[in-house]
């Protein structure tokens, strides 16, 4: 398993040039960006810009064309990368848009199936670690439900139950708060920022949502779907200044001029 | 890495035990650490445990489980377990487990036989209502549809019925040719002993009519199509996409289940002389080679025994099947629940109710023709 201390200096996260195409179709070219442990990052961007692609990316999903992606030094995109891939994933944590939990299995069975099969952990403490987990995103008492039985802001933390099952280093979350109510969008974010805080974990959230930017993020990136690729990158606060007229656009709900 | 076993074991002045834990309590190291301090418990009934956690600087999830498992064993041991000098991060992270939340019970099934039987009847008699009832919805709709027959997607139906039914072609062929064979070298080893090897025409070409081919045809039908109408209603309901047709304002029956009715119900019969030809053509193959019987005899012999009746009392079962088919394979598709799972058990049941169909109805229709003297 892991230990943090290993990997105290040096970046958790690093991607150089890397650019990913469906096909014929490039849909970002040359992404640079690196994320420091402990680091919550945001990438910006609006529908249709890539992010989703970026994320496929960097979690493993989609080989990027070119480029490298480093998750703790380890290249994990290469051709040859299928074992560091493993290694990686281990490590990682993904929270998906739509919770992605296992409707044939109860939250305390889809919390359990990574610990089951990644650690040796006996059977008597397992049904303390998920309530633990459970506890930790507020759903303490939920074991014996199934997905659909909960609403959409439950799923989602119960995804993100699953996503820190194996106590990640790092985790990936895709667009957490988009389709939640403004108030459990900001529990959502207390809920991040408070992982964050007490176990480290660095995070790399794709996300539009403003509110959501402003609070959690320690450092934003800006991807554009015209661009196709990184347009700004800086401290949330910093970036609403921009004087790129698309950053200030995006920060300050503004239609640009092409949509008009 | 965190490997070996994390703490060691004293004595205190006051003859209390001592567990001094050395290392980080992590996932590597909780299942030697749950061995080893679980046995200790064990060993050690009604005496007096310190855990000293001062020289751990990390407890992940394991950890912190681990410790709370611990102390529900000492508990039920008769064991006083005092934690000490735990720091405040990891406090903190061990506060999650203190509070018990209320949890659902999973209730587990302690009916009795009888009242499972019982159960199990009643949801059957619903499910057949429930059944009954779309068959007669949607023929009162497939009423009201072919009276103006110009409205009707006809397009739909076409593409059905290119699926269901020239695209099953090929496998039909090999399934009904084989049968054929095999009905033919069956028939003949029965039959040479009393010299009536012409008569092999006659038994193959009457029990393809009128029984297999209709039943082969079905079960196909069934497996391919039936099974493929509920997995895609089924999607289109999780995907919330029948809902928006109705939203809409169409009629779900006559978008979505006419079409595949009316496809199978054109592709069955045509399907099913076909099925007639590769089993006949598979018969006379074999008396060819090894009964010396010419292809010519054996069509004689054919057009002899068989009437057009035969023919068309095949026909006929033919139909009723299609149209059970089509109809249970979109009457398990409407019945999907939420969930991909959902897609995978009603799939299931499209065949398994199809093929209980086809058999039972066949059963029926045969015992009508006997009487009627077809």
């Amino acid at each position: 398993m892991f230990s943090q201390d290993n990997f105290k200096s040096g970046h958790a996260l690093r991607v150089e040039n890397v650019s990913i195409s469906y096909g014929e179709r490039t849909v970002l070219k040359d992404i640079n960006f690196s994320v420091e442990h402990g680091q919550i990052v945001t990438i910006l961007g609006g529908s249709g810009s890539g992010k989703s692609t970026l994320l496929k990316g960097l979690i493993g999903l989609l080989k990027p064309e070119k480029g490298r992606i480093e998750l703790y030094g380890q290249d994990i995109s290469g051709t040859d990368a299928e074992q560091r891939l493993e290694w990686a994933r281990k490590r990682i944590g993904v929270l998906f848009q739509s919770g992605a939990l296992i409707g044939s299995l109860t939250l305390g069975e889809n919390i359990a199936l990574p610990i089951q099969e990644f650690s040796n952990v006996p059977e008597e403490i397992l049904p303390d670690i998920v309530r633990l987990k459970l506890e930790m995103v507020r759903l303490g008492g939920y074991e014996n439900y199934y997905p659909a039985e909960l609403s959409g802001g439950m799923k989602k933390r119960a995804g993100l139950a699953r996503a820190i099952a194996l106590d990640p280093q790092i985790l990936f979350c895709d667009e957490p708060t988009a389709g939640l109510d403004p108030v459990i969008s900001a529990e959502m974010d207390d809920l991040l920022l408070e992982l964050n805080h007490l176990l480290g974990i660095t995070m790399v959230v794709i996300t539009h949502d403003l509110p959501s930017v402003m609070t959690i993020s320690d450092w934003s990136i800006m991807i554009d779907g015209e661009a196709k690729g990184i347009i700004a990158t800086g401290p949330p606060a910093e970036m609403e200044n921009s004087s790129d007229q698309r950053v200030y656009d995006f920060f300050h709900r503004m239609i640009t001029q092409k949509l008009r | 890495m965190n490997g070996g076993l994390p703490f060691e074991t004293g004595r205190s002045p006051e003859g209390e035990i001592v567990v001094s834990f050395k290392r980080p309590l992590v996932f590597e190291n909780a299942a030697q650490a749950w061995r080893e301090l679980s046995a200790l418990v064990t060993q050690k009934e009604n005496a007096s445990l310190v855990f000293d956690l001062s020289e751990v600087s990390k407890v992940d999830s394991a950890g912190a489980a681990l410790l709370r498992s611990i102390q529900r064993l000492c508990d039920r041991k008769g064991v006083r377990l005092r934690i000490q000098s735990v720091q405040p991060s990891i406090k903190h992270f061990l506060s999650y487990l203190e509070h018990e939340s209320p949890k659902k019970e999973q209730v587990a099934p302690t009916d009795s036989f009888v009242s499972r039987v019982g159960a199990f009847l009643i949801e059957q008699s619903v499910e057949f209502s429930d059944f009954v009832k779309f068959c007669g919805s949607s023929l009162i709709t497939a009423g009201r549809s072919l009276r103006r027959p110009g409205m009707f997607r006809w397009n739909e139906s076409f593409y059905y019925f290119q699926l269901a039914g020239s695209d099953a072609m090929s496998i039909l062929f090999l399934i009904t040719f084989l049968l054929g064979m095999v009905m033919s070298f069956q028939a003949a080893i029965q039959l040479r002993q009393f010299g009536a090897n012409i008569y092999v025409a006659d038994l193959v070409s009457l029990t393809l009519t009128r029984e297999l081919s209709p039943v082969f045809t079905a079960v196909l039908l069934a497996g391919r199509s039936g099974s493929a109408f509920a997995a895609e209603i089924g999607t289109m309901k999780i995907g919330e996409e029948l809902d928006a047709l109705a939203v809409m304002g169409f009629n779900l029956t006559e978008l979505v289940t006419l079409p595949k009715v009316i496809a199978l119900m054109m592709a069955a019969p045509l399907l099913t002389m076909w099925a007639n030809f590769a089993g006949i053509m598979g018969a006379i193959v074999v008396s060819a080679v090894s009964l010396d019987l010419t292809p010519y005899s054996f069509m004689h012999e054919v057009y002899a025994g068989l009437t057009v009746g035969d023919i068309a009392g095949g026909m006929l079962k033919t139909e009723v099947f299609a149209i059970l088919i089509a109809l249970v394979g979109c009457f398990r598709g409407f019945q999907t629940g939420m969930g991909a799972d959902s897609v995978g058990r009603q799939t299931t049941s499209a065949v398994v109710s199809g093929l209980f169909l086809i058999i039972f109805s066949d059963a029926i229709l045969t015992v009508i023709y006997y009487s009627l003297g077809w």
